[in-house]
């Protein structure tokens, strides 16, 4: 028979992990190589952004040097890092708050 | 060249055979580039830049599980290019080049990969940096633009 306290107790740990748990972001840099279409191309298809979105951000990109495209758990953002660089896009991570 | 448009279910452009053999080389330049990389080889750290810009550790970390699979999926990228082109490539006169979704997807990123590392040659830095004139690897640069753009036209239609 499971242990409804230890259960509940569980959970909460979890819900204050989430909570306290400074999230990450994925920041997308500006380089001079690639095309503002692909950029925003990227950002539609990968992020699921729409096309007024994935526009902004990507002329953000383009005029403040950078922009952040999401922001969660560490691991979460490593895996879009990754598949910007599958892209050719410069992107990093780091903590939301630095 | 004859850019990229939707044609059925996938995308269709027409290359002369120079053209052809020309991307196809450019491919596995890269490839071989990536299978043997040069420590400290400025093209090959910028398609495979540092995830954690201010710290090493995590970068290395990052770098250690991520770099394989990484480098190993821009060859693949590479070879599809390649592949699409073997009949343009060999033929006489200018020949369509027809794509799926599938390998449309494996010629954005592999463009992408050979115009970062000839920018990286060209010293390319900063947006208002443009290739010199007299140099002949600025104008497959801007051709390779030409190239990407038409497919990524024509690709943001079936979003």
């Amino acid at each position: 028979m499971p242990d409804l306290l230890e259960d509940v107790q569980l959970d909460v740990d979890h819900a204050e992990q989430t909570v306290l748990g400074s999230p990450w972001v994925t920041i997308v840099w500006n380089d001079p190589v690639n095309l503002m279409s692909y950029v925003s191309y990227v950002f539609r298809s990968y992020f699921g952004f729409s096309q007024k979105e994935a526009d902004r951000r990507m002329m953000q990109v383009h005029a403040e040097g950078r922009a952040v495209v999401a922001t969660g758990p560490r691991e979460e953002m490593e895996r879009h890092v990754e598949a910007m660089h599958d892209f050719g896009l410069w992107a990093t991570l780091q903590k939301a708050d630095e | 060249m004859r850019a990229f448009r939707r044609k059925g279910s996938g995308y269709e452009a027409s290359f002369a055979p120079e053209e052809a053999r020309l991307i196809v080389q450019l491919t596995e330049q890269i490839g071989a580039m990536l299978a043997e990389p040069g420590a400290g080889d400025a093209a090959v750290l910028r398609l495979l830049p540092d995830a954690y810009p201010d710290d090493a550790e995590a970068a290395a970390e990052f770098r250690r599980f991520t770099a394989e699979g990484l480098a190993d999926r821009k060859v693949l990228n590479g070879q599809t290019v390649a592949a699409t082109l073997a009949d343009a490539a060999v033929a006489t006169s200018a020949t369509k080049v027809r794509l799926d979704e599938q390998q449309a997807q494996a010629w954005i990123r592999a463009v992408s990969d050979i115009r970062l590392t000839i920018a990286t040659r060209l010293g390319i830095e900063r947006d208002d940096d443009r290739p010199n004139p007299d140099e002949p690897l600025g104008d497959i640069y801007d051709w390779l633009a030409f190239v990407q753009e038409s497919l990524v036209v024509a690709m943001q239609g079936r979003l």
